[in-house]
């Protein structure tokens, strides 16, 4: 007969059936029958970490890295609501993960009892879905579907609350196999052939194509990077990609022209202008992306492949959907290319390509290099160029370093990038290469940051130390909120309102603090030396690479503006004054 | 470019579970969608499901989005927009309570008959009617007996249903 168990050993049961292998989290009052539990046992390795919002970013990364579930496990009131910045950041950027939260026994449910929060009301709008278990039998079941939910379809956070007595009552637990979950949703993966015959067309006749690419090819895993690599080598076709799709086919790839939207390149933004056709694939026209909606893009024909159906026509309207899975939406492709022996000639886009490589020979992301300043871009082509042949993890900050990163550093593989793209997350960098390390503990996982940016989840530097992990922090130390001083150069009369960053820690006293090593740089000429060692040094490494605190980031597309209306560098002025319509947009 | 509004007749099939209400209506006012009547009751009962009728407007790039983000709900097993089928009926209960003096009671009473109201309650001080009808039945009747004291009323909002064969699958 089987055995009764308890909530919470149910709760870990089920989760070494989901095949979780580590957790992110922090303890308290509400949990602790869950923690007793894992105490037992030896399957699941706990990540202690120092706030909980570091646990869903650890978690994100940890996702985003290997393509499973991340898995958070938090207290009630305070520990869970310190989960929802994370929580709404893997929202916006598609990211599986499975938040559990304790919560306070059922009859206390409303009584504003200690450490009580309505966390499932909270988490609504910033989950994909969450359950609150308020019988011990359907505790399993929304466990499970808990999984599903996080990773099928478009991915997304899924919560499941818990109160403290669910988890001390016993039930009989059969395993997955004989738990029911939500077996209706099922997402529609399977496009039609006639959309597939369509598209093929449209590729067939453009001359002035350009695939848009974005994180849902990532998210579609490995064999859809594979397709569209293959796609990109028969079309011959240019390519941009989204900050969330970098790295989904080589950026080293000479088809590629660079990160397209704000921060974009000259050639990537105005080949979307300019284009006759605009292949979207798993990305959503975000602002940052598309600019004036009303002049972007305005001659092209639009077909946008995605999962996701909430996406289409959400802000520009596409001439052609295709909603599936794109692995299965671009192999179809392919077959269909295939079987009908369509060949694509380069001559029919050569004027396209030259033009485009006319585009480029502005050389967009050149800046001033100095001798005696440091300037970021150079701080990270030297890491790009001393860093490339080992396939390094970056995750990011939010602001112009993270934008620099995206501009100068290379991809060559995808889940190599994770960076806060929807949401702009500060304090997202460090904890999300916590979580990569833990995946991948030998290899080479920096965070690029920005001074202001590392202070907002820097207790993580603890779990960093109890654990050993070997993350590498380079710090672009401008002494400012360098995103915040551009935009108040550029939109508010040059008046720095609170975005000078007095008072700092000194960087290197705070590594040695923590038991990491902490190296400084402020000259070019050691800039070498500075990334040589921080490879070399097995444990982890803080980098306060001091740079030009003036330095801004080009190109860019000033708010409420057109692709075709970029400032180039900090010589170029905008023409006029900002509308009043830019001026509100963020 | 002013693109034209119109009104649309939602129809969707939801697990009858706590806060599948709020995820519907938190999401419209959360995106910035309007609500212009809602109704919501079980029924089926074996499957615990419930029917959501939400009335709403917008151009068509937004109502097309409210259904695709409605549809991404997971307690949501099917949408139907009935305003584009079609034919569709669509009705609305109002009970309607109303003082009555000496002087007015009969005229109350012919009145009531000559809509085809029903009188569900009344006694000396009061009197509650109940109609049921298209919501341009309903404001016309209230309209009318405004020349009454009307002491305070309810509106079910609005149901509807698709004329013929078409209808809403499980």
């Amino acid at each position: 007969m089987m055995k009764k168990l308890s909530g919470a050993r149910i709760v870990i049961e089920a989760l070494i059936q989901e095949n979780v292998k580590v957790i992110f989290g922090y303890p308290g009052g509400a949990v602790l029958p869950i923690y007793d539990e894992l105490f037992k046992q030896n399957k699941i390795r706990h990540i202690l970490v120092r706030h909980e919002q570091a646990a869903v970013h650890a978690a994100e990364g940890y996702a985003r890295s290997t393509g499973k579930v991340g898995v958070v496990l938090v207290t009630s009131g305070p520990g869970a609501t310190n989960t929802v910045t994370g929580l709404t950041d893997a929202m916006m950027d598609s990211v599986p993960v499975v938040c559990i939260s304790g919560q306070v026994p059922t009859h206390m449910i409303g009584n504003d009892a200690f450490q009580e929060a309505d966390i499932v009301g909270i988490t609504r709008p910033c989950t994909k879905h969450n359950y609150l278990v308020k019988e011990i039998s359907k505790l399993a079941e929304s466990i499970h579907s808990a999984f599903h939910i996080a990773k099928n379809g478009r991915p997304g956070p899924v919560l499941v609350d818990i109160p403290k007595d669910i988890q001390t009552f016993e039930t009989k637990y059969g395993g997955k196999k004989h738990t029911k979950s939500v077996t209706f949703y099922k997402p529609n993966t399977k496009p039609s052939l006639d959309t597939i015959v369509k598209f093929v067309n449209l590729l067939e006749k453009s001359k002035k194509p350009i695939f848009y690419v974005g994180g849902g090819v990532i998210n579609s895993g490995s064999r859809a990077s594979l397709y569209l690599k293959k796609l990109l080598k028969i079309t011959g076709y240019p390519c941009t990609q989204t900050l969330m799709g970098l790295g989904a086919t080589p950026t080293s790839d000479d088809q590629f022209i660079g990160m397209l939207g704000m921060h974009g390149t000259y050639e990537a933004n105005l080949s979307m202008n300019k284009s006759d056709l605009m292949i979207c694939i798993g990305a959503r026209f975000d602002d940052r992306i598309t600019g004036k909606v009303s002049g972007f893009s305005p001659k092209s024909k639009k077909v946008h492949l995605d999962i996701d159906a909430s996406s289409f026509n959400k802000s520009v309207n596409v001439d052609l959907l295709i909603q599936g899975d794109l692995s299965k939406i671009l192999e179809m492709t392919l077959k269909y290319i295939e079987n009908k022996r369509i060949s694509f000639s380069k001559e029919k886009i050569s004027a396209w390509w030259n033009q485009i490589n006319k585009w480029r020979a502005k050389n967009c992301l050149n800046y001033k290099n100095s001798r005696s300043i440091i300037k970021p871009q150079y701080a990270l082509q030297r890491l790009d160029s001393l860093t490339k042949h080992l396939d390094p993890f970056i995750t990011t900050e939010v602001g112009q370093h993270q934008m620099w990163a995206a501009q100068f550093l290379t991809f060559n593989k995808p889940k190599h990038w994770m960076t806060s793209g929807g949401l702009g997350t500060m304090g997202y960098g460090l904890p999300a290469a916590m979580g990569v390390q833990i995946a991948h503990p030998k290899d080479l996982v920096i965070d690029v940051a920005g001074e202001a940016s590392i202070l907002m989840n820097i207790q993580e530097m603890s779990t960093i130390k109890q654990y050993r992990l070997p993350v590498k922090i380079f710090i672009l130390n401008n002494h400012y909120m360098g995103m915040v001083r551009q935009w108040q150069e550029l939109l508010h009369g040059n008046r720095l309102s609170e975005s000078y960053m007095d008072s700092l820690p000194d960087f290197v006293k705070l590594a040695e603090s923590f038991g990491a090593t902490g190296l400084r740089v402020s000259k070019p000429g050691e800039m070498d030396d500075l990334i040589k060692e921080m490879i070399k040094i097995k444990g982890p490494v803080i980098c306060d690479v001091v740079v030009d605190p003036k330095e801004n980031c080009f190109p860019m597309i000033p708010s409420g503006s057109t692709h075709d209306q970029m400032l180039l560098g900090p010589n170029d002025k905008l023409e006029g004054e900002i509308s009043e319509e830019g001026m509100v947009l963020v | 470019m002013t693109e034209s509004h119109s009104k649309h007749i939602l129809s969707i099939m939801v697990d009858n579970e706590p806060g599948v209400l709020a995820r519907i209506v938190g999401l419209f006012s959360g995106r910035g969608y309007n609500i212009e009547s809602l109704s919501v009751s079980e029924v089926d009962s074996d499957r615990f499901l419930s029917r959501v009728t939400v009335v709403t407007s917008g151009t068509k790039n937004i109502i097309d989005q409210i259904k695709a983000q409605v549809r991404k709900l997971i307690p949501v097993h099917n949408l139907i927009d009935i305003t584009e089928l079609k034919s569709f009926i669509g009705k609305e209960l109002i009970l309607m309570k109303l003082d009555i003096k000496q002087n007015t009671v009969l005229k109350i009473h012919k009145h009531i008959k000559n809509i085809g109201a029903k009188i569900l309650f009344e006694d000396k001080t009061v009197i509650i009617i109940e109609f049921s009808g298209t919501p341009t039945e309903i404001s016309s009747l209230i309209k009318k007996m405004k020349v009454y004291n009307i002491v305070e009323l309810t509106r079910s909002g609005l149901v509807s249903m698709a004329l013929g064969k078409d209808y809403i699958r499980r």
